[in-house]
């Protein structure tokens, strides 16, 4: 217990800093911003038709079944830069300031992975309005829609390992946007684009074993269906046993450091 | 607390450490790095607690791979490291409880005011709020940034920087104070106020650890030092011993010239007896003796060469430096050395 309350008041503190880092820097919201929409934009017209095909049931808007898709994809891009702050703070020797704290390792790395969240939520939010306002349906209402922004911004923190362990590991910026690029065949092997009855055989195995198809599940309910618990839990499930790894990793590559 | 009128820092009391009498002792430290360095070899060295003591050494000795490893930044290869009575390697939060430390280059989150810098130290070493807006608002006095406490440290000087950066050290009034090359970059006048402060630091109590390339630092605030080459101590002791321990002071004779066509054996001939032949050189200004206390030897030298004709128009004396401690005990400068930073190859 009291390691626990130690995490979460050192995390509050260190989480104060990183997220004023933050919102004190006109960030890079719109290169984070710009790839999904223009798949948004572009696809949804592109492939209006393939709608037609039987895999998507009563869906009538290719729009409608891509938006949640580019939701999750706008988080994974805010996971892909979210490395490049830890190697800032590393190579000004900041990281070794806080490191000589008598603060738990996690703490850190905690901290850091705090201004992830209110970003991958805050951009998942503006493709989720651009999408409403060309056309996409949210009956959940508010309610969903601030259930979006949470599972977004939970999923970025669950990947971020990603990024993370190549940027300790290697300590270069090429390198860790390099090996962050290979989020992007998890997004092209999801329901992202295509419902899985359409997926080649050795596809839809990779795909039941995807998480990223788990939260566009869950994403995509709250926007068509409603609210779905069974397909909320199995995402938060998956993030958590994901985030699991991938956070026992990073704490691995950190405690590297002081080789 | 101490007097609450007191308008002095106030750096607390200290609490005596246990199972040891030094605040900080290495004992036969080594690191190799995974590159194959050997930064350091067997490095074993003691501090007292109240002492400022010193690594004096030139770039890529291992004075930072030292105290990288005292401020458990760094896991030893070998060997063991103590701070505040506690191992660096075994007990570090123990360690980091009790440790202040400045790194070569001020590291602050440009992001940040000065103010929320101060209170984020405190509150890491779980200091109150409320003592933590009394100590803040003690050391921006005291380090005389009371005026840019609302400004982002990313708009700071060099000095200004290395004056928060200290200031944050010392939040949680350390019991151990390490400052790695606390001068470095700044220019004449920041240093020398900066030594002012380190001295007042140093005066209240608190142990330091410093490491510096700057003879004249090292001189003028270290109790103690260790010089350091190629990752081990080539000597150590007290400034002023160590300068002794050279028993070189030297003297510069400017001689009238008399037409003799060589001064330097004129001089050693007469002063036979007095200074042995290989201690008179020829110097761009006359003749050069070295002997071991010239305040001593000055007037029994005057007399002899005057009392045979020998005209002495000129007269330096120089005490030794810290800079001849280094040559004397590593055959080279200090200043000689270039700043050669190792180049991280990456991928």
């Amino acid at each position: 217990m009291a390691a626990l309350s130690g995490f979460a008041y050192e995390t509050y503190y260190l989480g104060i800093r990183t997220t004023r880092r933050f919102t004190r820097v006109p960030a890079n919201v719109v290169s984070i911003v710009f790839f999904p929409l223009i798949q948004l934009l572009v696809f949804s017209q592109l492939y209006k038709d393939i709608v037609q095909l039987p895999g998507f049931g009563e869906q009538t808007s290719y729009l409608a079944y891509l938006a949640p898709g580019q939701v999750a994809f706008t988080a994974l891009m805010a996971v892909a830069w979210s490395g490049y702050g830890l190697l800032i703070e590393y190579r000004s020797g900041y990281l070794d300031k806080l490191r000589a704290n008598p603060i738990a390792r996690w703490s850190i790395l905690a901290g850091e992975m705090v201004p992830l969240f209110f970003q991958a939520a805050m951009m998942a939010g503006v493709v989720l309005i651009v999408s409403l306002l060309l056309g996409a349906q949210l009956v959940t209402g508010v309610g969903g829609f601030l259930l979006i922004l949470a599972l977004s911004g939970l999923f970025g923190v669950s990947f971020a390992g990603v990024s993370f362990v190549p940027a300790l590991l290697t300590k270069s910026e090429q390198a860790t946007s390099t090996l962050s690029l290979l989020l992007f065949p998890l997004v092209f092997i999801s329901t992202a684009f295509v419902p899985q009855a359409l997926m080649p055989g050795w596809m839809q195995v990779v795909n039941d074993y995807n998480p990223v198809t788990y939260v566009i599940e869950a994403i995509r309910t709250l926007m068509v269906t409603g609210y779905d618990w069974g397909a909320i839990g199995t995402a938060l499930l998956s993030m958590v046993i994901l985030g699991g790894v991938l956070q026992a990793a990073t704490l691995w590559a950190f405690h590297r450091l002081a080789d | 607390m101490g007097n609450l009128r007191s308008r002095e820092p106030d750096f607390g009391e200290r609490k005596v450490s246990v199972s040891t009498d030094y605040a900080i002792e290495t004992d036969e430290l080594v690191k190799v790095y995974d590159t194959g360095t050997r930064a350091l070899d067997a490095i074993s060295f003691s501090v007292e607690g109240g002492e400022l003591f010193g690594l004096l050494g030139p770039n890529g000795a291992g004075k930072t791979t030292a105290i990288r490893i005292l401020a458990t930044l760094l896991r030893p290869t070998s060997g063991r490291g103590r701070v505040a009575g506690f191992d660096v390697a075994r007990e570090p939060r123990e360690v980091r409880r009790r440790l202040g430390l400045a790194m070569q280059t001020p590291t602050l989150d440009a992001f940040s005011t000065g103010r929320e810098t101060l209170e984020l130290a405190g509150r890491l070493h779980r200091m109150r709020g409320e003592e933590i807006r009394r100590r803040a608002d003690e050391l921006l006095e005291m380090m005389a940034l009371g005026g840019v406490a609302g400004k982002l440290t990313g708009t700071y000087s060099g000095g200004m920087k290395r004056r928060l950066d200290l200031a944050a050290a010392l939040m949680h009034r350390p019991e151990v104070l390490i400052l790695d090359e606390p001068t470095e970059g700044l220019d004449p006048q920041s240093r020398t106020a900066l030594w002012e402060e380190l001295e007042r630091i140093s005066q209240a109590g608190t142990t330091m650890l410093l490491t510096t390339h700057y003879m004249e630092e090292a001189d003028r605030l270290c109790s103690r030092l260790a010089i350091i080459d190629n990752g081990q101590i080539v000597v150590e002791g007290e400034p002023e011993a160590l300068k002794q321990g050279i028993s070189a002071e030297t003297v510069v004779l400017q001689i009238e010239r008399n037409g003799s066509a060589d001064e330097v054996a004129d001089v050693r001939r007469l002063l036979e007896g007095m200074v042995s032949a290989e201690d008179v050189v020829d110097h761009p200004a006359g003749v050069s003796l070295s002997v071991a206390n010239a305040g001593l030897a000055i007037p029994g030298l005057l007399r002899r060469l005057d009392g045979n004709g020998v005209q002495v128009t000129g007269l330096q004396m120089s005490r030794p430096s810290l800079d001849d401690v280094f040559m004397k005990y590593t055959g080279r400068r200090i200043r000689e050395e270039a700043a050669d930073q190792p180049i991280i190859m990456g991928w």
